[in-house]
């Protein structure tokens, strides 16, 4: 029992490369549970991202780690803290980016990063703070003028004001363009160069894919799933997908299909699935050697995306006769 | 730096923050201010020279009842909108995320409500006494300031309070001015030969803007001198009243 429980909830100290750590953490709303004992890791420098459909408890999990909720059981540990009993300390060292929250109407936007700074210990200096948000132009404009980019930029450089270890984003790009998605995930990758931790949601997977390094799927109040993006695509074990040109002597049915594998031909491709990438290349480039068809043109491999997987993965659970 | 000092600090930050944002859009600090002072020359002129039962001049009654209305009008009116805008848009959410206390950013908005209304309350008596030649008695002086410290807390505490049941921005302003102005009708703010039913006076009795008046009114009027004990203490009711609403509705909502 008692090697039980040090298993469950180590010493923090023991463990100074991980920011997050979560185990058994449980959340009901009155006999509602959201939470039915999750564990996670985040690690110190990484970008973590939490997925899952609506109503998966994301929300509860990130507010219970930002100590804005109070958990009904388990252990949580932020940055050496508990966000329950040290929240004020734990917010002089983490930077959040809610959705929708407002400024001060009538300020101005150095000013109010000037006014940020104050909350904070060991705040970054201003000019640093404009120059990393790209509002050193604007320092003087009322927030009232921002656009909607520059309104997101002064998100963040409020959120980086207290030059925190940790940053939350929560769905930072939800009705962006696709130009200042971009750029806004190069913000998030400028923060990551600088060794911040960054824990993320988001609905968009391809954006998880491109920014986190690791990710959890949260369904039904359980994680179902953490690993690196690579880790959760391949424990998905869906196919990859190889394809290429397709060859005319092929098409006019001048040679013979390659054995045991089955070609898909749509149109001037040939595609086929494969969980042995490197026998079916293998077999692949065999064939097109023996029947002197040369290298295959355009030949390509797409490994399962992330979304794949996590549309299995929630699938998969839907299905689950055990729910 | 010791905690309390820090929040201290902080919330004359934000004080001197709020004072800034207050005065950079002039047409609402100009009206703000405007408003009462307004009201003031124009009841003024039309009966300040009638006299009153007791045979007191009616500007007499009339400047310590403006006086009155132009800080409830500061303390309510404008602080319990500008807290319903400032959770509305979500700025209280995101000083929530900071290590801000909550307390010393209260503090900041409240002590800077405090300075406007002082300063409507100082603008509006010596319009009274430029104007009509109405000052307060020197020895009422001291009954004044408590007065009008008392009812600025305690308007600012309901004010707060207010608030936290407002559901939007856009209705704040309504619904703070479709609280109070009718209780100032009742309470003779603007009227102070007002009849009404015995029901009615004995409810503008029992709430906090006729007490308001009547303390500065004390202030003002020799005739009527009494230490006016009573009107302080609904004005104290209140203000514990208030204070402990928006304690609980912030305890209970905080952004």
């Amino acid at each position: 029992m008692t090697s039980q429980l040090a298993a469950a909830a180590p010493e923090s100290d023991t463990a100074p490369d991980l920011a997050v750590r979560v185990y058994g953490l449980r959340m009901s709303y009155g006999k509602r549970e959201v939470l039915r004992g999750i564990d996670f890791e985040v690690r110190r420098g990484e970008v973590f991202c939490l997925l899952g459909p609506n109503g998966a408890g994301k929300t509860t999990t990130v507010e219970i780690l930002e100590g804005f909720r109070a958990r009904t059981g388990g252990t949580v540990t932020v940055l050496g803290l508990d966000p329950a009993a040290q929240p004020t300390e734990l917010r002089e060292r983490i930077g959040i980016v809610l959705q929708e929250c407002g400024f001060p109407r009538q300020a101005r936007v150095g000013e109010l990063i000037d006014m940020w700074l104050e909350y904070y210990p060991h705040p970054r200096p201003l000019g640093d703070l404009l120059e990393v948000t790209g509002l050193t132009a604007d320092r003087n404009t009322s927030v009232r003028k921002l656009s909607g980019g520059q309104r997101r930029r002064l998100d963040f450089a409020l959120a980086l004001a207290g030059d925190p270890d940790l940053v939350f984003l929560d769905e930072p790009t939800t009705g962006f363009d696709p130009e200042a998605r971009r750029r806004l995930w190069t913000a998030v990758e400028n923060l990551r160069s600088l060794g911040k931790t960054i824990m993320l949601t988001t609905h968009y997977l391809d954006e998880a894919e491109y920014l986190a390094d690791r990710v959890a799927i949260l369904l039904d109040g359980r994680i179902k799933i953490v690993g690196s993006t690579r880790e959760v695509a391949k424990l998905a074990e869906l196919p990859a997908q190889v394809s290429f040109s397709l060859p005319k002597a092929l098409r006019d049915g001048e040679i013979p299909p390659p054995d045991g594998i089955e070609l898909i031909m749509r149109g001037a491709t040939a595609t086929c699935r494969t969980r042995n990438t490197a026998a079916t290349l293998r077999a692949l480039l065999d064939w097109a050697a023996r029947y002197h068809v040369g290298d295959l043109d355009d030949l390509a491999v797409v490994t399962p995306s992330l979304e794949d997987a996590y549309l299995h993965h929630v699938e998969c659970t839907d299905g689950d006769p055990a729910r | 730096m010791s905690s309390p000092v820090r929040a201290a600090r902080l919330a004359v930050r934000q004080t001197l923050m709020e004072q800034r944002n207050f005065w950079r859009s002039p047409e609402y600090a100009l009206f703000t201010f405007a408003l009462p002072l307004f009201l003031l020359l124009l009841l003024g002129a039309a009966n300040g020279g009638s006299y009153l039962p007791g045979h007191i001049r009616q500007i007499k009654v009339l400047v310590p009842s403006i006086l009155a209305f132009g800080v409830i009008a500061a303390a309510y009116a404008n602080l319990g909108a500008k807290m319903a805008v400032l959770r509305h848009d979500g700025v209280l959410k995101r000083i929530r995320t900071t290590p801000l206390p909550s307390g010393a950013y209260l503090t900041g908005l409240v002590v800077s409500t405090v300075v406007t209304s002082l300063a409507i309350a100082g603008c509006t008596a010596l319009a009274g006494w430029l104007a009509f030649g109405t000052a307060p008695r020197l020895d009422g002086v001291f009954l004044l300031g408590c007065g009008l410290a008392l009812g600025i807390i305690c308007f600012a505490a309901l004010g707060l309070a207010v608030s936290s049941v407002i559901k939007s921005a856009e209705s704040a302003s309504p619904i703070t001015n479709a609280i109070y102005l009718p209780i100032v009708m009742i309470s003779g703010i603007f009227d102070p030969t007002i009849g009404l039913p015995h029901w009615m006076s004995a409810t503008a009795g029992a709430l906090p803007i006729k007490a308001l008046a009547g303390v500065l009114e004390d202030a003002y009027t020799p005739a009527r001198y009494a230490f006016p004990a009573a009107d302080l203490g609904v004005l104290l009711a209140w203000a514990v009243v208030g204070g402990a609403l928006a304690v609980w509705r912030f305890r209970r909502q905080p952004a």
